[in-house]
């Protein structure tokens, strides 16, 4: 009798082993998953030293609060010139910070770039009129007080990629294909992932908006009327005058022979924006000749989290583009 | 005295590990398709 319950007492002290190690496991893998940067993504990040350079933090552009910027500067100032590689934040157009972006624009000071993260109006309860088109306008804003800045602290810009991630992919795409004449500086390439380049219902399909329903109609005009920053209606879909109303926040639009060139990282399955719209500025940019490369992550999202290998590679042509369009001399 | 972990429960325990950390992996991915959309299997190992 007592043998046996020895015996049912070291079974079930070896069950709760088993579930605290399966609990143990589990949860280490799963923050393991979360914290380890790839092998091969590790060269596109760096331990900031302050040997490395300096960052001038919160520099004002406007009147809005959230009109600053931070300027990284390399350490090295006896250059004759500088390039400038602009770096947007994400947040779909109503959240982010230049901050989530350090990491990017420590690497890049580090390769010789003056390197700058730029705050726009996010669209939110003070601002809810921001949109898509105001943000554009507040980065086409701040790019002379930028060069200036950098200037000023004896960093001479004489040319300027620009780019970004989701929202601030949309917004890097449309400064440099519909700005670019405008710039304090030639703007020579962008590069972004995931970033909206249009706004047609049919390419929406992951908010439903390429159903024929009224409903989905609907939808698709209340939704892009609020990024766009027009009244679209949706009478309007397929017509020029649609086109016409889209074409300030849809860098699809402003494509054209003269077309910077252009890296471009996109996956399949994101639910956030359409995959069907870059592959239609993907075709855009190959009718007009421009040069460019495009990703597609087959089995990622919004976050392309799960094709780190053709991630490596979209990093490894940005930094192919870089080394042509933006040579660090 | 008996021992307490035979060759059969060390084994039961490494399938255990296996098991918690290829569904550590996978429930993180699984949150993150829910989140921004992907596949299940494909691309990164889970």
């Amino acid at each position: 009798m007592m043998k046996e319950k020895k015996k049912g007492n070291k079974r079930g002290l070896f069950v709760l082993l088993c579930i605290g190690v399966f609990m143990i496991s589990f949860v280490s893998s799963a923050i393991f998953k979360m914290t380890y940067t790839p092998s091969e993504l590790k060269k596109y990040s760096v331990e900031w030293k302050d040997e490395m350079g300096s960052i001038y933090t919160d520099i004002s552009y406007g009147d809005e609060e959230s009109n600053k910027f931070d300027l990284y500067v390399p350490a090295d100032n006896s250059k004759k010139a500088y390039g400038l590689v602009v770096y947007l934040h994400a947040g779909g157009f109503t959240t982010g910070d230049k901050a989530d972006d350090v990491k990017m624009l420590q690497w890049l000071c580090s390769k010789g770039y003056v390197a700058v993260g730029i705050n726009y109006t996010l669209c939110d309860d003070e601002h809810p009129t921001a949109n898509a088109y105001t943000q554009s306008i507040d980065i086409k804003n701040a790019m002379p007080v930028v060069v200036e800045e950098a200037r000023k602290l004896g960093y001479s810009i004489d040319k300027m990629a620009i780019s970004g991630g989701s929202a601030g992919g949309c917004l890097a795409l449309l400064y440099a294909y519909r700005d670019k004449d405008e710039a304090p500086v030639p703007v020579t390439m962008v590069f972004e992932a995931v970033g909206p380049s249009s706004f047609y219902p049919e390419d929406w399909s992951n908010y439903g908006f390429n159903q024929d329903t009224d409903e989905a109609k609907e939808g698709a005009a209340s939704l892009f009327s609020i990024m766009v920053g027009n009244e679209l209606t949706t009478d309007m879909f397929g017509t020029k005058e649609y086109d016409e109303a889209i074409k300030d926040t849809s860098a699809l639009l402003w494509v054209d022979e003269k077309t910077v060139p252009t890296v471009m990282a996109y996956g399949r399955y994101d639910t956030m924006q359409p995959y069907l719209g870059s592959v239609r500025l993907n075709k855009a940019l190959e009718e007009n000749g421009v040069e460019h490369e495009y990703f597609v992550m087959e089995h990622s999202g919004h976050g392309l989290q799960n094709d780190n290998k053709i991630y490596a590679e979209y990093m490894e042509a940005v930094e192919e583009y870089l080394a042509k369009y933006l040579p660090v001399k | 005295m008996s021992i307490f972990f035979t060759k059969k429960r060390i084994i039961i325990l490494a399938i255990i590990i296996i098991c918690g950390i290829l569904l550590g992996r996978f429930a993180i991915r699984l949150v993150m398709n829910v989140m921004l959309g992907g596949t299940a299997f494909g691309g990164n190992f889970l």
